[in-house]
């Protein structure tokens, strides 16, 4: 429900890095996207499509890379979480450890990360 | 002096930006941890369904400490509207109000500014709590210690399956308004057994609010 407003600070954050750069257009942003976090890919499409209707990243191209989320348990064991059968089209953070189950921590699988952009810039 | 053509002049180049708009959030909920850490505080952040009863489940607590000698404050997140911070401050403890607007859910910033507003020398706990809703806040940490998720048997017996993530990244689990569960035809087992699948590190705690039951439970699982 927040993808507009996180967006927009992604969008701020693009634009100053651009300028950074002399950048005249910005071609491609590369977004790592976590599966524990609640950030709809659709909804965050839609938002940088809005976002992005008059400035220098008009026309630009939003790739969505998903970044599958972790689990560490103090058996050694380092992963993906046991699949859960009920939500076939959410990831359900389960924290038991598929090795020992016992009890896991999460350890990836949170981020929004801005990773790269692909930028036009003067040649000289 | 013709233009040598626009592309020659203008290359295409990958600039590595590596930044992380929740780990912004999470970085400044640390900074608010480590603000009440200075000052002896523990915190605690209430989130949930709406109308679950996080707020007289603070209310309840921050009368027991009274009781206790501690000294607790509370800070009241809502879209809009001073309700919740009203009830706090009726209980005599120090309060702050913070209207979202258009946002569903408390950030580690907001609460940040909300801090300014407490006399955090003579506190000993802090409650927090969040916007009603069981998806957003997941995103967005706010700096407690540990994190309470409060249901009630009225949102049906599917509510944990239907919000798995705040489950997983909460602490303590408060299955409310357990009186009125034969009412609603609910079974509060169902919610208890799945919350348990999901986190199985979390503390359970079935509660009747209005009447204090389960509150013993919560005290010791928050080591009040
Ligand atoms: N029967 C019953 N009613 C309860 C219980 N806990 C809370 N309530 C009632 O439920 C209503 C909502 O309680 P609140 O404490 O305002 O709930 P909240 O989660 O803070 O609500 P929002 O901040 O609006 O999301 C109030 O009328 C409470 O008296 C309970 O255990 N049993
Ligand atoms: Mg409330
Ligand atoms: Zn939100
Ligand atoms: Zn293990
Ligand atoms: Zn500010």
């Amino acid at each position: 429900m927040h993808e507009f407003s996180v967006m927009s600070q992604m969008i701020e954050g693009i634009i100053e890095e651009s300028k950074k750069w002399n950048a005249t257009k910005v071609e491609e942003v590369i977004l790592e996207l976590g599966e524990f976090t609640m950030l709809g890919e659709e909804q965050l499409r839609f938002a940088y499509e809005v976002l992005t209707k008059d400035n220098i990243l008009k026309g630009s191209k939003l790739t969505i890379v998903p970044v599958k989320g972790a689990i560490e348990c103090d058996c050694g064991f380092k992963g993906d979480m046991s699949p859960s059968e009920d939500t076939p089209h959410r990831s359900v953070p389960i924290l038991e450890c598929p090795k020992c189950g016992n009890l896991a921590r999460i350890v990836g699988g949170r981020e929004c990360t801005v990773k790269n952009l692909r930028v036009v810039v003067p040649d000289v | 002096m013709g233009q040598a053509g626009f592309t020659s002049m203008h290359k295409v180049v990958t600039v590595e930006m590596e930044k992380d708009i929740l780990a912004e959030n999470r970085h400044l909920a640390d900074h608010n941890r480590a603000l009440l850490d200075e000052h002896g505080i523990k915190g605690f952040d209430f989130l949930g369904a709406i109308g679950s009863g996080k707020t007289l489940i603070i209310e309840k607590l921050v009368d027991r400490l009274k009781s206790k000698g501690k000294r607790a404050a509370a800070i009241a997140g809502d879209v809009s509207g001073d309700d919740d911070y009203q009830r706090f401050v009726s209980h005599g403890i120090p309060a702050a109000n913070i209207n979202t607007g258009k946002e569903c859910h408390l950030d580690a910033h907001l609460v940040d500014h909300a801090l300014d507003d407490l006399p955090l020398e003579d506190l000993d706990y802090l409650f927090i709590e969040n916007v009603g809703n069981l998806v957003c806040p997941v995103d967005f940490p706010v700096g407690s210690h540990a994190r309470v998720v409060v249901i009630s048997v009225t949102e049906g017996d599917d509510m944990v399956r239907k919000h798995p993530a705040i489950f997983a990244f909460s602490d303590v689990i408060v299955i409310n308004k357990v009186d009125l569960a034969q009412a609603m035809e609910v079974d509060p087992r169902i919610l208890e057994r799945d919350a348990k699948r999901i986190n199985p590190g979390a503390k359970i705690i079935m509660m009747d609010a209005r009447r204090g039951e389960g509150m013993d439970e919560l005290v010791s699982a928050l080591g009040l």
